[in-house]
């Protein structure tokens, strides 16, 4: 047995990806520029992508490459690919300007993190499996913190494009959540919310790019006539 | 064979739309899909009836009492704005809504967009009630959000996108939150049946072993799920998309989404809601839903009282009235179930009118207001106006109307859960409600004629106001025995067995 077929070297890895699935979504709430938010979002659900097949691969699961594939080509290549020409086409102005500023919205993402290990704990209690089928589950706190501080990344931008950003990854972190707890969802449903996900990311492309022609402007925060 | 028939046909009809020519081809499509809808949905409610739950392509698609009762009012609220659709866009032609339009191109395209995206989204509605996975069930709500974006942006003004942009991104949000609630679902199921094959999803399943599930882990889950698909319910605190994109939308749009959607999504936390209450017992459910329930009852009565505009007091009413049905829900009992599925049926019937009749006066006075309205739209619109009044007087729960018996069902549950002081608080709210919403729509019809134009513009608006107002009526004293069974049948599924 070579020390890559150890699914104790699985769990590694899985370990090490997540950490850095973790530190790619901190760095989106940090930095301020909005094409490498993009790219970190990329680089995201490439790595989501990676901790997807390596579970495959010990597991023996076809439906997890599936996953796994259909990650890599819409999260990591098509999305990005898309906001970044929305991006460039509607010459915005490159800078974020949450409404929290920088370094607060670091704690508040370490706050949230800390949540999500506790909330975290008494789900990962029962899961204590051994060998390749226990492989992922402690990637679950890091899944609900994904979830919490896409949530506030929602709240805290003004931009459109950032709040699709951050729409999209929350859903990174439940489908950490889907493979970290269940080995993802059935085909059929995994199918279906990559279809959902993609038809949501367009419409709304197209919607931001209304709100800049009608407004003249990406900033949500004038979107503010409706009211009582 | 009636199950995929009722899938098949909204789709076969948005494809042919895409497609066909003239404008009224698009429009005698339309009529004849809504028709085939119904009458598909009438079959599979009779099929229930007589042999109980069918199934279709391995569990996959199955009905239950309760699904043949929302795929019946779906199709029946599709159905009734299918004609009156056909009239509201003609008349936006002479008010020239869509701007210049010479030859007519303007508003092909405009309607064009309504008629392939409104078969869509009853797709969407219909995949939910009869989607037996949970996951689907997810799909297909997150379905008729997609669906509707569109719908909501129709006339391109800055504010509808406003209203759209709040939906999409609320929506979005709550039903991500959801689609948590149904992983852990899976993995509670998982953990008890294995989750190898597709059927650990399926609700028929699940029912019957959810007494095995782990009780942290659904309690946990149908939090999420009621938050999340509470929010696409429209139940406070999360209801604030809601008057916004039902006063931007269209108004046979608004209507669907106010009847129709609505008792998808609480389909939806009804059927979470049976698994909760047979793994954890029916208190903690129970609680939540009864919080929610009064919470968005409440959150509507200031909202009503000093509301500026008829579209957003439809939409506040709307919020009311699915705390209404969530409140059923939550006091249980034998009573509560039934009340609430009466209430749906009811609502379904009542709302529909009231956003007609609101159409046809935004229609004739060119805007929604209640604050510069000088009254008297009762000459300008002979049949419109005083329907309007009725509709209100019904959807307020005054007796003889058919709403009333819902709610007096439901406040006969709440005394005897033996909760008496919330019984107490609900009847208040809803007097308050009906105080306002009545003052406010008085207002407007009654008082001496205006300067608006005189006569209904258009007979495809006119005629389904007058039979729903007809149907409205009919309601109030006589249920067929039919509808009644399969609405008991519906609430002996979400009744509790202890």
């Amino acid at each position: 047995m070579t020390f890559w077929q150890d699914p104790q070297f699985g769990a590694r890895m899985i370990t090490l990806m997540a950490a850095l699935v973790l530190v790619l979504q901190i760095t989106m709430v940090a930095q301020r520029w909005l094409v490498t938010n993009i790219r970190a979002f990329a680089i995201q659900s490439f790595l989501l992508a990676c901790i997807a097949s390596t579970i495959a691969y010990y597991n023996a699961a076809t439906h997890i490459y599936i996953a796994a594939t259909l990650t890599l080509l819409f999260k990591a290549v098509l999305l990005p690919v898309i906001l970044q020409r929305l991006v460039s086409r509607i010459e915005i102005r490159q800078e974020i300007e949450p409404f929290v500023n920088v370094p607060l919205s670091v704690i508040i993402s370490g706050l949230l993190t800390l949540l999500a290990y506790v909330v975290a704990e008494p789900l990962q209690a029962q899961t204590s499996l051994p060998g390749a089928a226990g492989l992922g589950r402690n990637t679950l706190p890091v899944a609900i913190a994904l979830f919490l501080i896409g949530f506030f990344m929602m709240i805290s931008r003004r931009k459109a494009v950032t709040q699709v950003l951050a729409l999209l990854s929350l859903e990174n972190g439940l489908f950490l959540a889907a493979i970290s707890l269940t080995y993802g969802m059935p085909l059929i449903v995994e199918l279906g919310i990559f279809f959902d996900v993609l038809v949501a990311v367009m419409i709304l492309a197209i919607l931001v790019y209304r709100i800049r022609e009608t407004f003249d402007s990406m900033d949500v925060s004038r979107l503010s006539r409706l009211k009582g | 064979m009636t199950i995929p028939l009722l899938l098949l046909i909204p789709l076969a009809a948005s494809g042919i739309t895409a497609l066909a020519r003239g404008r009224r081809a698009l429009e005698l499509i339309h009529i004849l899909s809504a028709l085939a809808g119904f009458t598909a949905s009438l079959l599979l409610a009779a099929g229930v009836l007589a042999n109980g739950q069918t199934s279709w392509g391995n569990g996959f698609l199955f009905a239950d009492h309760l699904s043949a009762l929302v795929v019946l009012l779906t199709a029946f609220v599709y159905l009734a704005c299918a004609p009156y659709a056909i009239g509201y866009f003609r008349t936006d032609r002479i008010n020239q809504a869509f701007g210049p339009d010479e030859d007519g191109s303007v508003q092909l395209a405009k309607i064009r967009k309504y008629y392939v995206l409104t078969p869509l989204f009853a797709f969407s509605m219909f995949l939910v009630a009869l989607s037996n996975n949970l996951g689907v069930m997810w799909v297909a709500l997150e379905g008729t959000t997609l669906t509707s974006i569109f719908l909501v942006t129709f006339y391109g003004r800055p504010t509808s996108l406003e209203a759209a942009w709040k939906y999409a991104m609320i929506g979005g949000a709550g039903l991500s939150m959801a689609l948590f609630g149904t992983i852990l679902t899976y993995y509670a199921a998982g953990q008890v049946l294995g989750t190898e094959s597709l059927s650990a999803l399926n609700w028929s399943v699940l029912a019957g072993s959810a007494s095995k599930f782990d009780h942290t882990v659904m309690r946990l889950a149908f939090i999420l799920i009621l938050l999340g698909y509470g929010t696409k319910a429209g139940l406070a605190p999360m209801h604030t998309w809601k008057p916004d994109a039902y006063s931007e939308a269209p108004a046979p749009v608004a209507a669907l989404m106010a009847a129709a959607v609505l008792n998808c999504a609480l389909y939806g936390v009804a059927r979470f809601y049976v698994l909760t209450v047979r793994c954890l017992g029916p208190s903690f459910a129970s609680q939540l839903l009864i919080l929610f329930g009064i919470l968005s009852i409440a959150i509507a009565v200031p909202f009503i009282l000093v509301q500026r505009s008829y579209r957003r007091l439809l939409a506040y009413s709307s919020i009311d009235h699915g705390g209404i049905m969530v409140l059923g829900l939550g006091f249980g009992g034998a009573l509560g179930p039934l009340g609430m599925l009466l209430h749906m049926t009811f609502h379904s019937v009542t709302k529909p009118l009231l956003f007609f009749c609101a159409g046809n006066a935004q229609q004739q006075t060119g805007n929604d207001s209640l604050r510069r309205t000088p009254g008297g739209l009762l000459h300008s619109l002979p049949v419109s106006g005083p329907v309007f009044l009725l509709a209100t007087l019904a959807v307020t729960g005054t007796p003889p109307f058919s709403l009333f018996q819902s709610e007096f069902t439901i406040l006969r549950a709440g005394i005897a859960a033996q909760h008496v002081g919330l019984s107490i608080l609900f009847v208040t709210l809803l007097v308050a409600i009906f105080a306002g919403f009545f003052y406010h729509i008085a207002q407007l019809v009654l008082g001496p004629p205006s300067d608006y134009p005189q006569g209904e513009t258009c007979r495809w608006k006119t005629y389904p106001v007058i039979g729903l107002c007809a149907l409205v009526l009919l309601l109030g004293f006589w249920l067929p025995a039919p509808l009644y069974s399969l609405i008991s049948g519906a609430a002996g599924v979400l009744a509790v067995h202890p």
